[in-house]
C-alpha cells in the first residue's frame, strides 16, 4: 500500500464510527472472513488502522480498493454533506432506452477525453440508482482523492444529485451527463439537504401523500380517547387543520429536509396603520426556516394553528414543486425561478 | 356576536361545567383529565376550546358553563393575544365571579415580566382571580385542578357553605395597583 | 453591611422621568416575588441611539468589541476602591491559585500561576452617578519563563446611565456596577464571582434578555442606519413545534430603516423613542412575514437580534460589533441588570 492509499484509508476510517466499521468492511468485500475476524473494531482508531493496513498489505490491496471502501460507506451512509438536486431537460428520443452499460461507457469516455487524470468509479444499486465517484485531476496533477465528487442518478428519470460539487467542473460534468443520458440541458432544482433519500423522495414523490377528499371520516388520531365528560369544542377545526397539514406536507414519516430559504423581493405588506404601504419600493429580506425535520415542523405548525390554513403556496411548494430555495416576487404570486 | 351567557340554560342536578380556553392546547387536556379524575361527588363536565366564540353548532349540546378559565402561557405573546380577543365574547354576567385566569410558564418570569403584568392588568380590570400553575409536573397539574374545582363548585352553586360566586370573587380577584389607573 | 441599603431601596419611590410604576404583585395569586432594585419599572421611552465618542481609551474599548460576553447582574460592591486595583489584582490571582491547589480544580494545566490585572476604563460612564467601568484580565503564567503569558479569561463590570435615583440612594460605602460581562472558562468565571462575593459582600445572578429588551435593541440599532451602516437586521425566532422550528429573518438594512422611519415620522418627538413605536416596528415586521407565510411568529419567542453593531441572545450572551453605539447598548443592559438586582 502506497502513501496516498494509506492517507485516504486513514481519512475514511476516521470518518466511520466504530459501530459501523464491521458492517462497512463486510460490504466492502475485499478481506477474507479470517482477516475480518482478526480485526477488533473496538480498538482505538489508530491501532485498528495499523492492523487494517497490514491486512490490506496481505491482500495486496491498493488505492482502487480504498476508494471502493469510501464509496461503500457513502452508499450506506449518504448524509455526508449537502446534496444538491438537478433536473435534466429536453430528453432526446432514445433517452428512455439508455442502459447502465451505455451510460457508463459514454459517461467515462466523455470525461476521460477532457481530463488526462481523472478517476471514475461507478456502481448500480438494486433500487436503480447509479452511484458515481469522481476524483478530479487535470493535465498535470493526479486525481485528488481527498475531495471526490459524488453523483447519483436514477436511470430513465431526469434527476441527478451532487455532493461536493465544484463549479469549475460543472461544464464537463454536465456534458458527460448529457451524452450519457441523452438529454440536452440541465437546471438546478433548488433543492438541497443532507439527506439524499429525502431529496429523492421529494422529487419523485415517494412519501405518503394525502389528497383532498370530500367525504372523509373523522378518525381518532390522538391515541388515548378522552374521558366521556370531556368534550372538545373545536374538534372539527382540529381535524380540518390536520387534514390541511397532511395535504400540504404529507402524512406518516416525512422526508427529512433541514431548511427552506425564501428570498423576498416583494413590496411591504403590513397593516393599514403602517405607512410603508403606498411605497413602490421593495422590502427585501431573506427568510430561513430550519429544523431537524422541516416538513414535520411545518406539519405541526399547521395542525396546531401556528400557521394558519389553508397553507400558502409558498410553504406547500416545498413538497408540490420539490424545492427548498425560492425567490419570491410580486409579479407572479407564489414561487418563481 | 355569539356571546356566551351563564344563565340562559337550566342547570342540571349536581352537575358543574367548566370551560378551559387555551390557544396552544398543550395544558388543557392534562388539566381536564386531572379535574374529572379528582372530583368524585359532583358530576363535572369539561369543555375544551382554543378561543371564543365557541362554534355555533355545538350550542345545543353544550351544557350551561359555570366557570370559564383562560389559560395563558407566558412563553408566547400569541397566547395572551388570543385571550384578550376572547374576552369580548363573554356576557358580562360571567365577570361576576365566573371567570378565572390560569398562568403557566411563570417560572421563566424573568423573560416575561411585562407579559405577566399585562395578565394581571387584564384580570384586574375584569375582576377575575389569577392562578399560577405548574404544568410540567403531575403535582402541579393536580394542584391546579384542585384549585379550579374549588372555584367551580362555588360558581356552580354547589358549595356546601353558603358562598356565592360574587362574594368569593370579591375576595379572590386580582387587585390592580392603584397607580395603574393614573397612567 | 447590607441592611441600610435594603431599607433605602424598599422605601416607596416617587415617579419621575416618565416611567410607569407598577406595584409588586399582590400576595394572593402569586408566591411573593423578589423585590428588585428598580421594582418593576420599565421605561416606556428612551433616547435614540447616539454615536459614542471613542477618542478615549481606544484600546480597552476595542477589547470589549472583539468578544462574546456572558451577562450577569451584580449587587452593589461594599468598600470597593478604585485606588486599590493593584491590590485586588494580587489578591484575586492568589485566590485562584489557592482554589486550584485545594484540588477543586478540574483543569490540569502547565501554568505555574496566574497574573491578574484590574484596570479602570474611563470614559464609558455617562452620568455623574455612574461608577467607572472595571476591566479584569487573567493570564496564565507558563512553566517556562520564556513563554509569554496567555490571556485565559477577561471580564468587566460596568454601569452606564444607571438609574440616578437608585444610585444616589446607596450608602456611601457601596459602589454599584450592576452589569458583569465575562468571557472565558466557566471555572474561572465562578472563581472570580466567588472572590468578589467574599471580598465585596456582593452576589451574582444570571441575566437573561426578555423579548421586550431584544425588541428595543432591534429598533434602536435599526435607527442608527442613516449614520452608520448596520449591514443587516437579523431576527431569530424559535417556534414551539415538534421538532422545534427556527425562523431566521434577515432584513435589508435600508428597507428596515425605511419602515422604522415611517413609524417614527408619525410621532413628532425627535430623539426619543417610545415603546409603542418599538412594538409597532416589530409588529410591522411580523405582519410582513405573516402576509407571506401565514405564520404567527408571536406563538414562538424572539431569541436573538443581530446587526453589524452587535448581537444579543435571549440567554444573556451579547457581542458588541462596533464601539460606535456602545453606550446605547450598555444603558439598556445596565437597566436590565438593575431590574433583576435583588435588594
Amino acid at each position: 500500500m502506497d502513501g496516498q492509499a494509506k492517507t485516504i484509508l486513514q481519512r475514511i476510517i476516521r470518518k466511520i464510527p466504530n459501530k459501523k466499521l464491521e458492517v462497512t468492511l463486510k460490504s466492502w468485500d475485499r478481506l477474507s472472513t479470517e482477516q475480518l475476524e482478526s480485526l477488533d473494531c473496538t480498538q482505538p482508531k489508530w491501532l485498528f488502522l495499523e492492523n487494517l493496513i497490514s491486512r490490506c498489505g496481505e491482500k495486496r490491496l491498493g488505492l482502487k480498493a480504498v476508494t471502493k471502501l469510501e464509496m461503500v460507506y457513502y452508499i450506506d451512509n449518504p448524509n455526508q454533506g449537502t446534496w444538491q438536486a438537478f433536473q435534466l431537460m429536453e430528453a432526446e428520443d432514445d433517452a428512455v432506452s439508455v442502459s447502465f452499460t451505455q451510460f457508463r461507457e459514454r459517461f467515462k469516455a466523455n470525461l476521460e477525453e477532457d481530463f488526462r487524470h481523472i478517476s471514475i468509479r461507478m456502481k448500480k444499486l438494486e433500487d436503480g440508482a447509479i452511484w458515481i465517484r469522481i476524483a478530479w485531476g487535470d493535465n498535470f496533477r493526479k486525481p485528488n482523492h481527498l475531495k471526490p465528487t459524488y453523483v447519483v442518478h436514477y436511470l430513465q428519470t431526469p434527476y441527478v444529485f451532487f455532493l461536493n460539487f465544484m463549479s469549475k467542473h460543472k461544464p464537463f460534468l454536465y456534458e458527460a451527463l448529457f451524452r450519457a443520458t441523452r438529454h440536452t440541458s440541465i437546471k438546478e432544482a433548488h433543492l438541497s439537504g443532507r439527506s439524499l433519500t429525502a431529496l429523492r423522495d421529494l422529487v419523485m414523490r415517494q412519501y405518503q401523500q394525502v389528497f383532498p377528499t370530500k367525504d372523509r371520516t373523522l378518525k381518532e388520531r390522538n391515541g388515548t380517547p378522552l374521558h366521556p365528560n370531556i368534550e372538545k369544542e373545536h374538534a372539527e377545526y382540529a381535524e380540518r387543520r390536520h387534514q390541511m397539514a397532511c395535504e400540504a406536507f404529507g402524512d406518516g414519516i416525512l422526508p427529512k429536509l433541514e431548511r427552506a430559504v425564501y428570498k423576498l423581493e416583494t413590496r411591504y405588506r403590513g397593516n393599514s396603520s403602517n405607512t410603508l404601504n403606498d411605497k413602490d419600493e421593495l422590502f427585501r429580506g431573506v427568510v430561513k426556516f430550519s429544523s431537524s425535520n422541516l416538513l414535520q415542523s411545518f406539519h405541526h405548525c399547521v395542525a396546531t394553528g401556528i400557521v394558519e390554513g389553508p397553507v400558502t403556496p409558498l410553504l406547500s411548494s416545498i413538497t408540490q414543486k420539490g424545492k427548498n430555495y425560492f425567490v419570491i416576487t410580486d409579479k407572479v404570486p407564489g414561487a418563481t425561478h | 356576536m355569539a356571546l356566551l351567557t351563564p344563565y340562559s340554560k337550566i342547570p342540571e342536578l349536581n352537575t358543574a361545567t367548566i370551560l378551559l380556553i387555551e390557544n396552544e392546547e398543550r395544558f388543557q387536556t392534562k388539566l381536564a383529565d386531572a379535574i374529572v379524575q379528582q372530583e368524585k361527588d359532583v358530576n363535572v363536565n369539561v369543555r375544551l376550546a382554543r378561543k371564543l366564540p365557541l362554534p355555533l353548532e355545538n350550542g345545543d349540546s353544550r351544557p350551561r358553563v359555570d366557570l370559564v378559565v383562560f389559560v395563558v402561557s407566558l412563553r408566547s405573546e400569541r397566547s395572551l393575544q388570543a385571550v384578550e380577543s376572547s374576552l369580548n365574547y363573554l356576557a358580562s354576567d360571567y365577570y361576576l365571579g365566573k371567570v378565572c385566569f390560569v398562568v403557566t410558564d411563570a417560572r421563566c418570569g424573568t423573560l416575561a415580566q411585562e407579559r405577566m403584568l399585562r395578565v394581571r392588568r387584564l384580570a384586574a380590570s375584569h375582576h377575575c382571580p389569577v392562578l399560577c400553575a405548574e404544568h410540567q409536573t403531575e403535582e402541579g397539574i393536580a394542584m391546579a385542578a384542585m384549585r379550579l374545582l374549588t372555584i367551580l363548585k362555588v360558581s356552580a352553586g354547589l358549595s356546601p357553605m353558603a358562598t356565592t360566586a360574587l362574594y368569593l370573587s370579591s375576595l379572590t380577584r386580582c387587585a390592580a395597583a392603584p397607580e395603574l389607573d393614573d397612567d | 453591611g447590607h441592611g441600610s441599603a435594603r431599607q433605602v431601596a424598599l422605601s416607596p419611590r416617587s415617579r419621575s422621568y416618565g416611567r410607569s410604576c407598577v406595584e409588586p404583585p399582590s400576595l394572593f395569586w402569586q408566591t411573593p416575588g423578589r423585590l428588585t432594585a428598580l421594582g418593576q419599572r420599565t421605561p416606556t421611552a428612551r433616547g435614540a441611539a447616539k454615536a459614542y465618542n471613542i477618542t478615549v481609551r481606544m484600546y480597552t474599548v476595542a477589547l470589549l468589541v472583539q468578544n462574546e460576553w456572558k451577562l450577569s447582574y451584580v449587587t452593589p460592591l461594599y468598600r470597593f476602591q478604585y485606588t486599590k486595583l493593584k491590590l485586588y489584582s494580587r489578591h484575586l490571582a492568589a485566590f485562584i491559585l489557592a482554589e486550584k491547589q485545594q484540588g477543586v480544580a478540574v483543569e490540569v494545566g502547565m501554568e505555574a500561576g496566574f497574573r491578574v490585572t484590574f484596570s479602570a476604563v474611563f470614559g464609558l460612564a455617562e452620568k455623574e452617578e455612574d461608577a467607572e467601568t472595571v476591566f479584569i484580565q487573567i493570564y496564565s503564567k507558563p512553566m517556562f519563563a520564556a513563554d509569554t503569558p496567555k490571556m485565559v479569561w477577561r471580564g468587566w463590570l460596568t454601569c452606564v446611565n444607571g438609574d440616578p435615583e437608585y444610585l444616589r440612594s446607596l450608602p456611601p460605602d457601596f459602589v454599584s456596577l450592576p452589569l458583569f460581562c465575562s468571557n472565558g472558562s466557566e471555572y474561572l468565571t465562578a472563581r472570580v464571582k466567588s472572590w468578589f462575593g467574599r471580598t465585596f459582600d456582593c452576589s451574582f445572578g444570571s441575566l437573561c434578555l426578555s423579548s421586550a429588551t431584544l425588541n428595543w435593541l432591534a429598533a434602536l440599532w435599526t435607527g442608527c442606519h442613516p449614520t452608520c451602516d448596520i449591514g443587516y437586521l437579523k431576527l431569530y425566532w424559535s417556534m414551539p413545534t415538534q421538532p422545534t422550528l427556527d425562523v431566521e429573518y434577515t432584513v435589508n438594512p435600508h428597507d428596515a430603516w425605511e419602515l422604522w422611519n415611517s413609524i417614527c415620522a408619525q410621532d413628532g418627538a425627535e430623539d426619543m423613542v417610545s415603546v409603542e413605536e418599538v412594538q409597532r416596528f416589530m409588529a410591522g415586521l411580523e405582519t410582513h412575514l405573516f402576509r407571506h407565510f401565514k405564520i404567527y411568529l408571536s406563538a414562538g419567542s424572539l431569541v436573538k437580534v443581530s446587526t453589524a453593531l452587535g448581537s444579543a441572545h435571549q440567554d444573556g450572551k451579547i457581542k458588541i460589533g462596533s464601539s460606535d453605539y456602545i453606550t446605547t447598548l450598555l444603558t439598556l443592559l445596565t437597566e436590565c441588570a438593575l431590574l433583576k438586582t435583588p435588594v
